[in-house]
């Protein structure tokens, strides 16, 4: 998990690129992402980025492959820092602070934003370990079993494996493991979960349950959410922003940012034609 | 698989374009009732209002099929933007497109009540305004839906304001009149006349749904049916 990875010591070069501007501290933006891209060797991947994203709201980033929603979202924690080619242009102030600037701790950066992944991810571990690893990793003194329950808890699934923390965490269902992921990615108390497809691989059920979860997470954090299915943004997020990616003549794919708006207003009226194309199926 | 996804979409595309056929044949339907039913009016022709109630079946079997359709592709195609406002906006034109008929139908059954009658010349001439003015305004929805043009709910709400004069005027007149052409005929005179004046406020609803479905907004005053209904 992104949150107890021993980050700094495979730390890469990140380029911080011109000085951000002033964050509008409106006081419910979170981060204020400004002029961002993201470049691999020779490769620009995303290109000049800006957007705010709102506190305890769902921010929800759809578009189709290769259109740099993905690599955005993990420049918030910093993964790309993980990358050996990365490298990373513009800023992202968190609280109005750079995350790229000289003096921060990337491990720090991701123990704050926790990360949730398309496919679920339990470590070999039994169901309360998942969950203690992390905490213990980070230092944590206090009662564990505690924190163990009380993550389960706002995972929603405590009462689902309470009487079989010691079990494996591979014996549970798919919707279970990935609920378990989030329990363990917010074990370390983060501001801010960062969720990949969260549910590409769960059936509609277990989807549904994810959305109720992170309807209800939203009180206490932050969420951003890399999601194929439009619905599920439409059904879930505050914000959305919808990304495309162009083509140069040379071939190269730059993802870029077509339009970010209220969720509401982006499914029944966007401002773009290109997002009424993309989200109205009409496309290649 | 790209076949495929492009083939769906054209089907999806293509049953919007039925959808607006449909409606557009719908109101075509209505608007000849409308006019039908104020020739009787005024040459006091039975057969034709007659006639009217005959094709009033034939405008409900195909509105229901067309709200059917609307609620089927809205299950199947879990439309958004523009797709979505046109859907929404369908159901809403199409219940217009209903209820003008069923005003033209029941101004025909009025008629069929009041058989051998003659309307003064000045009556005469003021209600063949009305039917004339409420079938053009008519026309014009129908026009507004077919072009799908924002604008054209701004000049229709105009023109429904004329409408609402003549029928003003009729009022009065009939009113003035009623000992002359006797208590029954100016009771049936004024409900037609205010029919015909429906027609239109659901002429300028047509025209106000389609600049949502344009703009995603509607014009400023709201809904004319809603506003005239008490």
């Amino acid at each position: 998990m992104a949150a107890s990875e021993p980050g700094s010591a495979i730390q890469r070069r990140v380029t911080i690129g011109a000085p951000p501007e002033r964050a509008e501290s409106t006081g419910d933006t979170l981060f204020a992402v400004r002029s961002l891209a993201v470049e691999y060797g020779t490769f620009r991947a995303v290109d000049d980025i800006t957007l705010d994203i709102g506190r305890n709201e769902i921010t929800a980033f759809i578009g189709p492959s290769g259109c740099g929603k993905t690599t955005v979202l993990r420049c918030f924690n910093r993964m790309n820092d993980l990358i050996d080619s990365a490298k990373v242009y513009g800023s992202i102030l968190y609280h109005g602070v750079d995350l790229y600037g000289p003096r921060i701790d990337p491990v720090e950066v991701r123990r704050r934003m926790g990360m949730v992944f398309q496919k679920p991810n339990p470590f070999p571990k039994s169901i309360y370990d998942n969950i203690s690893f992390g905490p213990r990793i980070a230092g944590f003194k206090g009662n564990m079993d505690d924190l163990v329950e009380e993550s389960l808890h706002r995972a929603a699934l405590w009462d689902e494996v309470k009487d079989k923390l010691r079990e494996s965490a591979y014996a549970l269902s798919g919707g279970q493991q990935q609920r378990l992921c989030i329990a363990r990615a917010i074990a370390t108390n983060p501001d801010v979960v960062l969720m990949d497809e969260p549910c590409s691989a769960l059936d509609p059920i277990a989807t549904l349950r994810i959305e109720e979860l992170m309807v209800q997470l939203k009180k206490d954090y932050t969420i951003i959410i890399v999601t194929h299915n439009m619905q599920q943004a439409a059904r879930v997020s505050d914000r959305t922003a919808f990304f495309t990616v162009d083509v140069k003549e040379t071939g190269a794919r730059t993802g870029r940012l077509v339009e970010f708006d209220a969720t509401g207003r982006i499914f029944t009226k966007p401002s773009q034609k290109a997002t009424e194309d993309y989200i109205t199926g009409r496309f290649g | 698989m790209t076949t495929d996804h492009t083939d769906a979409r054209h089907q999806f595309e293509a049953s919007l374009d039925e959808v607006k056929m449909g409606m557009l044949e719908l109101g075509g339907l209505v608007l000849e009732n409308t006019r039908r039913m104020g020739e009787a009016l005024l040459e006091n022709r039975l057969d034709l209002a007659r006639a009217v109630i005959a094709a009033d079946e034939e405008i409900d079997t195909r509105y229901a099929g067309l709200e059917y359709r609307v609620f089927e592709i809205m299950a199947r195609q879990q439309p958004v933007a523009g797709d979505l406002r046109f859907l929404v906006a369908a159901t809403r034109i199409l219940y217009e497109i209903e209820r003008s008929g069923d005003l033209a139908v029941n101004g025909a059954k009025g008629l069929l009540r009041r058989d051998g009658y003659t309307l003064p010349p000045q009556i005469h001439s003021l209600v063949a305004r009305l039917a004339r003015g409420s079938a053009d305004l008519f026309a014009d929805g129908l026009e507004a839906l077919r072009s799908l043009d924002p604008d054209a709910a701004a000049v229709i709400d105009r023109a429904d304001d004329e409408v609402d004069s003549v029928v003003g005027e009729l009022y009065g007149l009939v009113a003035k009149n009623s000992e002359d052409i006797g208590f029954d005929l100016a009771m049936e005179l004024s409900r037609i006349g205010r029919y015909m004046e429906r027609i239109g406020d659901h002429a300028v609803n047509i025209a106000e749904h389609v600049a949502f479905v344009v703009t995603g907004a509607f014009p400023g005053k709201g809904s004319a049916a809603t506003r005239d209904e008490s």
